[in-house]
């Protein structure tokens, strides 16, 4: 099985869905230790990813002019990057530049170990811009776990990479409710953020949960 | 619990307020693309420039301190959000007037990330010089050792008119960026509240603060910095704030210092004047001159109500940059 653009158009499509469905939980958690805004941005960069990928029934609107999956993802990165959503905008906006970064400029699908390795380029281009390790209570939590599931996954075709990064980055994710925040502005509150999970480590695990749910559903089209 | 405030569509908030400061003030700024906010003599500055970056929400600052003397450019963000790299870097290629850039970001999480990723994308444009500060001055949050923890509050105001001072008096782009570096190594905030502030895009509470409490160190989105104690009287309060000040500047007798209270939006001048009287007296107690002050809001939280006391050591250069003239819609000195 591969991806192709099309199939990507899918994909994302169905994290923007993930992440419209949650903005409210995003901003409650934000709220709690932080200031509240987190849903108001993974709002605008959903709806900033429909713009790019939706189709004409899901949305209303045609899909952008990209050509190549990598195209997609640049223009998404960059949309994001600029989208003034405080640290989510430039974090995620790098993770999508990360996500384009290992493939080829005319790449027309993706096998699983090419998306494996989109997986770990997202989290190393992160790590270019912010020190945060897994421990930290932030979206590596989630990210770093997945991208090496991914890796793990690589030689069993894209359902299991897909599958494993999705379980590995939820599980990271609540695995932040036990930890200190040690980043961001709930790092203000230290001891406090024991018991919630962090907001920017549920949304990248519903990222990959988005990545996962579009699979399945390209798998009943 | 429902939110009280006059606006429109929550997503229009930043669009909109910027539309008015700009209407209201056009006789000094304009707007740009991008949610710049544009000093209107800049097209004719031949000096160096002055760019800064933050989120809305914060009125006057960041936008109402841009004109003559003060910032250039301001890249507005969304409501309590950095803005994009990309504004950024625009910003500083469109205040470059050949002698250089003095980019001002306050030490936030989001500020910092877009500060970081525009001064790499600026190393595709190696003719433009730029200089980033960072003001770093709360000391509720980290010690001073460790000042790449502490948040920025209302210090970056008087950073941009030392800045400002200094490049309108024709200072080179490092002398510039030494005076408010220098500045901003000498400065210290603490903030206290005793409300919270609701978020204007969501209507969530920021804080959520018992009737008889009030918290030291809060930060200017609501976040917590862990000195929640029963309410004291304005005495007591203005006591406790100028010596933690005094201690973290390391302040002695004969020092010469920049007092600031900064109203957070729900806070009396009433109680601000109240509060400045005794942190006069305090401050004389100890042998230490204001020589500098400001009493009012520069920096807001929304409704937040409580204040941010800021503190800076003064020397003769600093003051001079200070009181030189600026022509801002927020700050106007003759």
């Amino acid at each position: 099985m591969l991806l192709d653009l099309s199939a990507w158009r899918i994909l994302l499509q169905a994290v923007a869905d993930a992440w419209a469905e949650n903005v409210e939980r995003f901003s409650e958690i934000d709220s709690a230790y932080g200031d509240g805004d987190h849903g108001v941005t993974m709002g605008k960069i959903a709806r900033l990813i429909s713009r790019e990928v939706g189709s004409p029934g899901a949305t209303g609107e045609t899909p952008g002019d990209a050509t190549t999956i990598k195209q997609v993802l640049r223009r998404i990165g960059n949309g994001v990057m600029a989208i003034g959503g405080g640290s989510a905008g430039p974090l995620y906006g790098t993770l999508f530049l990360g996500l384009a970064a290992p493939l080829d400029p005319g790449a027309q699908a993706t096998d699983a170990a090419t998306l494996a390795a989109m997986i770990v380029g997202a989290r190393a281009e992160l790590s270019t811009i912010t020190k945060a390790r897994v421990g930290d209570k932030t979206m590596v939590d989630a990210l770093a776990p997945a991208a090496e599931a991914a890796w793990e996954a690589r030689g069993d075709g894209i359902v299991a990479v897909l599958g494993a990064a999705a379980q590995a980055a939820a599980e990271g994710a609540d695995a932040t409710a036990n930890m200190i925040a040690r980043f961001g502005r709930a790092r203000s509150y230290g001891e406090q953020t024991v018991g919630t999970p962090d907001a920017g480590a549920l949304s990248t695990s519903l990222l990959f949960k988005g990545l996962n749910d579009g699979l399945a559903k390209l798998g009943r089209a | 619990m429902r939110m009280k405030k006059f606006m429109n569509a929550p997503e229009n908030l930043t669009a909109e307020l910027l539309e008015g400061l700009v209407a209201s003030h056009g006789d000094l700024i304009e707007l740009g693309a991008d949610n710049m906010v544009i000093n209107r003599k800049l097209p004719g500055a031949d000096r160096v420039t002055i760019v800064t970056q933050g989120g809305a929400g914060h009125e006057p600052a960041l936008s109402g301190f841009v004109g003559e003397g003060m910032v250039d450019i301001s890249v507005v963000g969304d409501i309590f959000a950095a803005p994009g790299p990309q504004a950024c870097v625009d910003a500083i290629k469109l205040a470059d007037k050949g002698k250089g850039v003095l980019y001002v970001v306050l030490n936030h999480a989001g500020d910092m990330l877009t500060g970081n990723l525009t001064m790499r994308q600026l190393e595709e444009y190696p003719e433009i010089k730029c200089v980033k500060v960072v003001t770093q001055e709360d000391v509720s949050n980290a010690p001073r050792s460790n000042s790449d923890d502490r948040r920025g509050l209302v210090g970056c105001i008087p950073t941009y008119k030392i800045a400002g001072a200094a490049a309108a008096e024709g200072k080179s782009l490092d002398e510039v960026a030494a005076i408010a570096q220098r500045f901003a190594d000498n400065m210290a905030t603490l903030a206290v509240a005793v409300r919270g502030a609701t978020h204007p895009s969501t209507g969530a509470a920021l804080a959520d603060m018992g009737e008889d409490e009030m918290e030291i160190g809060m930060g200017q989105h609501g976040e917590g910095g862990g000195g929640r104690q029963p309410m004291k009287t304005a005495d007591e309060t203005a006591d406790i704030m100028v010596q933690a000040l005094l201690d973290d500047l390391s302040i002695e007798p004969g020092e010469k210092v920049m007092l600031i209270l900064n109203g957070a939006g729900a806070t009396t001048l009433m109680e601000l004047f109240i509060i400045y009287r005794e942190c006069e007296k305090y401050l004389e107690s100890k042998g230490v001159e204001i020589v500098a002050r400001f009493v009012g809001e520069l920096l807001t939280v929304q409704e937040q109500a409580g204040f941010q006391m800021f503190m800076a050591r003064m020397d003769e250069e600093l003051l001079r940059y200070w009181d030189a003239p600026c022509l801002t819609p927020y700050l106007t000195k003759v």
